[in-house]
């Protein structure tokens, strides 16, 4: 006779079976498989705005004139030659490699094509997915998954709080490292535990924020304890991205339904003094940022790049000119990249606008010719099986125009 | 009827017999047994579930001001509430009436505990700390010396406002700090000016946020805290940088809510007085060159004439643009008097409609709820506006939100926030500390809340779906482990924060469900529902009867425990 189980004991159950497995391999549950039907997409954004002309610069030509005008005292020598027209910035040599190897791609002049130069009101467009709009009631990521359906017990993950773009995504989880995430007792935890379960089982926000806290413990709690070990040799920087990405590619070899998970990187807001030649904050953060995009793409080759999409975004990218303090100040079009196992790498796409004064945006800012959400609305078509543009991105499917990022 | 593929969550959501059924097959890897049940007509959204509004029963004026308008209820605080009047608007008028007039208070007992924490900085002056910490640092720059000696003011600024918030009688005067500091937000790691972060906490905020917003706005665009940090201390004639502009535009007056992004200033509707209702970034742009020249005195390596290192705020007139302007509508001529131009922009922000609504709005949601009626909103930007010259504008402004109707209808429209949870526990075990230890910093910083650490000049989110993340949740919980099992301990400075709970219950109560009902009603001030209530009694029982006498060395062990659970309970973290 089949004993008769709750919720709880269910998840309990099935966590228990995690941790049975969690010295062999953490893989093959069947719920796992069963739930996800795409890609596993990590979305790191950039906050802050960061010098899209100074990361994906003009190598030659009229445009590399008007650059080196501009910013006599910031401009970029010595670029990876990413093609004819641009190069990389020095300091991102392990995307470049990937680049070389046609897993990560670039798209340039992209973003959000509204008029603000606000980091909160354009970071909050992006991630709302409906620029202008403030008053959608929730984000571009949680209407995918809506649209899609889901139903793992860990959909997604958030490394750095609660983004805009999952707004209203309840079973949202945060958590920086599985290490700290546990709950501290004195030799009592299951009564504990027990305790929790019955004062959060209300409907409120908060007792659902309590009761979902108790699931990701139950799940996380196999993974706490340290240990564990990069596959081919990857490396993570210790600092707050390499932690971050280090806890994504752990929850998804966990393989219990990682559907997306969302990284943050801060600091890029350069007002002034970005640059000491080709070295100096910038090229500390697109340093930080590439060696831990290639390590984390590096780990997850272990079986799981097949299934894997990273989108790196910022909110805007920054003015042409330099400012009078050796930075630059708040602009318009960006730059995005694409890395995974499935992406049409090895290439710039978009179309690059110019940088004459004639075909600058408000006469400053670099021009922005790809809408950010021709990118995502690709990737969700490709990629995560949602073809239902209109549903995640509303009013948009009439400007969608997929430029060939992804097989 | 349909039928569909029953999804995982759907799965989970189901309980019972036909649950257990497929829950162990699903448990199993390499199996797969998909279900068909029946879809239920106008099933709920298996994804975005929306907050379902929260209908708690109505509590005492104590309980509702008491969780509003301090850190933290302390055992005594609601008789002394319940003593300042014979019914609850009458209390309540003279509790606001108090807290309104904190110099009237006594305060000795904090004062006390404050000149016993050792603070060695925090009585400098704004020059003293920029000489001593900054301009004449007597360490060598490459020994760790240096930087703890620099950033030592600012260090203790945070460990007295944890003092302050926990133990200080004047109580809304440091939940109005908080409020303010975090409205002008400046980061504590800011660059060159790190020591200085206790005079602007004490110059620019404490001293005017009972009074005049105009005063205060000004004397933070002054204060060279937020003049590094919004880098206007860089901005000249030559290149103005339009951060601090964007900003004071923004966040600090008129609020995103007003801005009407990227368009032709002239094309803006203008108001009764021809003033701009909201602003474009050209008003951005003529803003910055309004202020520019707006800058700290601070040339530590004697390059720059007319410029000493005194630290304090210098107009320099060579970096300003002198040339007319044109903001919100309303021209600003060439060559005024010095300063002039900056102030005109501060006073068109300071008494325009739009920054009376968005601080209105913003004080009514930190007091209110998170989503406050417009109705009292419109009430206080109407007090806000008619005492926009008065020296205790902002008291008129607090006095209109904390003596409406909007305010004392309203419970459970707020959930605490990582600090207020933190410091409203050490509260309510009558915790015992003089410095806090560096392990409760570190953990507000795992809720997401380290004071004066938020890095974008927006402030902490007061709204409760912020800190409704499982991490944050999560270490709040551990919070209450933490000081509830003494575990708060600092090895290298020896602070510690300390609760005796054993010693707090009297010697006659013995029974798990007697200490359960005392400790409940010492923590929440109420009953709780039959079910929580019996959770909380079985972790204080365990093996043992709900209603036999338990013996003291199991008192001693099981008490903390059970009262974490109170501390982590939903019914704590209202406000």
């Amino acid at each position: 006779m089949k004993p008769i189980l709750t919720r709880r004991q269910f998840l309990q159950g099935c966590s228990s079976a995690i941790a049975a497995m969690a010295g062999a391999k953490l893989t093959n549950l069947a719920f796992a498989k069963q739930d996800n039907p795409g890609d596993t997409l990590v979305v790191v954004f950039l906050r802050g705005g960061w010098d899209a002309l100074n990361v994906v610069s003009p190598i030659e030509g009229d445009d590399r004139g008007f650059y080196e005008k501009a910013r006599p005292d910031i401009k970029i020598e010595n670029l990876l030659r990413l093609n004819d027209q641009f190069g990389l910035h020095p300091a991102m040599a392990p995307l470049y490699d990937l680049y070389q190897q046609g897993k990560a791609g670039i798209v340039h002049a992209v973003g959000l094509n509204y008029d603000t130069r606000s980091h909160f009101d354009a970071q909050e467009y992006i991630e709302l997915g409906t620029p202008g709009a403030k008053n959608t009631a929730s984000g571009w990521i949680t209407r995918h998954l809506q649209a899609s359906g889901t139903s793992s017990i860990l959909p997604v993950v958030s490394t750095s709080g609660q983004p805009t773009s999952v707004l209203n995504f309840v079973p949202t989880v945060s958590l920086s490292t599985p290490d700290e995430f546990s709950l501290w007792d004195a030799g009592l935890r299951a009564s504990h535990m027990n305790a929790l379960r019955t004062l959060y089982s209300g409907e409120s926000m908060l007792h659902r924020a309590g009761a979902r806290t108790l699931e990701a413990l139950d799940i996380v709690s196999p993974l706490t304890g340290g240990g564990y070990e990069p596959s081919n040799g990857a490396y993570y920087n210790e600092d707050d991205f390499g932690a971050q990405l280090k806890t994504v590619a752990q929850m998804i070899k966990l393989d219990a339904g990682l559907r997306v998970a969302t990284v943050d990187f801060g600091g890029w807001d350069t007002h002034e003094y970005q640059n000491d030649g080709n070295g100096g904050y910038m090229a500390d953060l697109l340093n930080s940022l590439t060696s831990g995009l290639a390590n984390f793409y590096l780990d997850l080759d272990s079986g799981y790049t097949d299934r894997l999409s990273v989108v790196v975004i910022s909110e805007f990218g920054r003015r042409l000119v330099q400012n009078e303090s050796y930075g630059t100040d708040h602009g318009h079009g960006s730059v995005m990249l694409t890395l995974g196992g499935n992406v049409n790498g090895g290439q710039v796409f978009g179309q690059f606008p110019g940088l004459h004064n004639d075909q600058l945006y408000d006469r400053a800012d670099l021009a922005i010719t790809t809408d950010y959400r021709s990118v995502l609305g690709e990737l969700l078509a490709k990629r995560m099986g949602n073809t239902d543009i209109e549903s995640v991105f509303p009013g948009f499917s009439g400007q969608y125009k997929p430029l060939g990022l992804f097989q | 009827m349909q039928t569909k593929k029953i999804t995982r969550r759907d799965f989970l959501k189901l309980s019972g017999s036909l649950a257990a059924a497929s829950a162990l097959a699903a448990c199993v890897p390499g199996e797969q047994s998909p279900v068909a049940i029946p879809l239920e007509a106008g099933g709920q959204s298996p994804v975005i579930e929306p907050e379902i509004q929260t209908t708690l029963p109505p509590v005492p004026m104590a309980i509702l001001a008491l969780n509003r308008l301090t850190f933290g209820i302390r055992p005594g605080d609601v008789d002394a509430f319940n003593a300042l009047g014979s019914n609850e608007s009458e209390r309540l008028q003279n509790f606001v009436a108090q807290q309104l007039n904190p110099e009237a208070m006594d305060d000795s007992e904090f004062e006390n505990r404050h000149a016993r924490a050792g603070f060695e900085t925090l009585h400098k002056s704004h020059e003293q700390l920029y000489a001593d910490h900054i301009a004449s640092n007597p360490y060598s720059s490459n020994d760790d010396a240096y930087w703890q000696w620099y950033s030592q003011p600012a260090y203790e600024l945070v460990d007295e406002t944890v003092l302050r918030a926990v133990y200080s009688k004047k109580q809304l005067v440091e939940v109005l700090v908080d409020f303010w500091h975090n409205h002008f937000n400046v980061f504590f790691w800011q660059d060159d000016g790190v020591p200085l972060l206790a005079s602007y906490n004490r110059d620019a905020l404490r001293k005017h946020m009972l009074g005049n917003f105009r005063q205060m706005l000004e004397a933070v665009a002054k204060h060279p805290s937020m003049l590094y940090y919004l880098n206007q201390n860089n901005s000249s004639d030559a290149g103005p940088n339009e951060n601090f502009a964007r900003e004071l535009f923004e966040l600090h007056t008129l609020g995103a809510e007003n801005y009407l992004g990227v368009r032709d200033p002239n094309a803006v509707e203008k108001d009764s007085n021809n003033i701009a209702i909201g602003y474009v970034d050209n008003d951005v742009y003529e803003a910055a060159r309004c202020f520019t020249g707006w800058r700290v005195d601070d040339d530590l390596g004697d390059w720059e004439d007319g410029v000493e290192k005194t630290g304090n705020f210098l107009y320099h007139k060579p970096w300003h643009d002198r040339f007319n302007k044109l903001v919100l509508g309303r021209y600003i001529p060439a060559d005024q008097e010095d300063l002039k131009d900056g102030y005109d922009v501060l006073d068109l922000l300071a008494s325009h409609p739009g920054t009376a609504r968005h601080i209105a709005r913003k004080l009514c949601r930190r007091f209110i709820s998170d989503a406050p009626p417009e109705t009292v909103v419109q009430a206080a930007a109407s007090t806000f506006l008619q005492y926009k010259d008065a020296p205790d504008q902002l008291k008129h402004v607090m006095e209109t939100i904390l003596l409406s109707a909007e305010f004392k209808a309203s419970w459970g429209g707020k959930v605490k926030r990582p600090f207020e949870a933190a410091t409203s526990m050490m509260r309510t075990l009558n915790s015992d500390f003089t410095r806090p230890p560096g392990s409760l910093h570190w953990m507000l910083s795992l809720m997401g809340q380290r004071l004066f650490e938020r890095r974008s000049p927006d402030g902490y989110p007061d709204t409760r779906e912020a800190w409704a993340t499982s991490m944050s949740l999560l270490y709040r919980w551990n919070l209450a482990v933490g000081l509830a099992e003494n575990w708060l301990d600092d090895e290298t400075t020896g602070y510690t924060i300390r609760s005796d709970t054993f010693a707090q219950t009297p010697a006659e109560i013995r029974t798990a469900s007697a200490l359960a009902d005392y400790w409940i009603q010492r923590i929440l001030n109420q009953t709780l529902p039959e079910s929580s209530r019996n959770a909380i009694i079985a972790v204080m029982a365990q093996e043992y009867n709900w209603d036999e006498p338990l013996t003291e060395e199991h008192v001693r062990y099981v008490l903390p425990a059970m009262i974490e659970v109170i501390l982590m309970s939903p019914d704590f973290q209202w406000r």
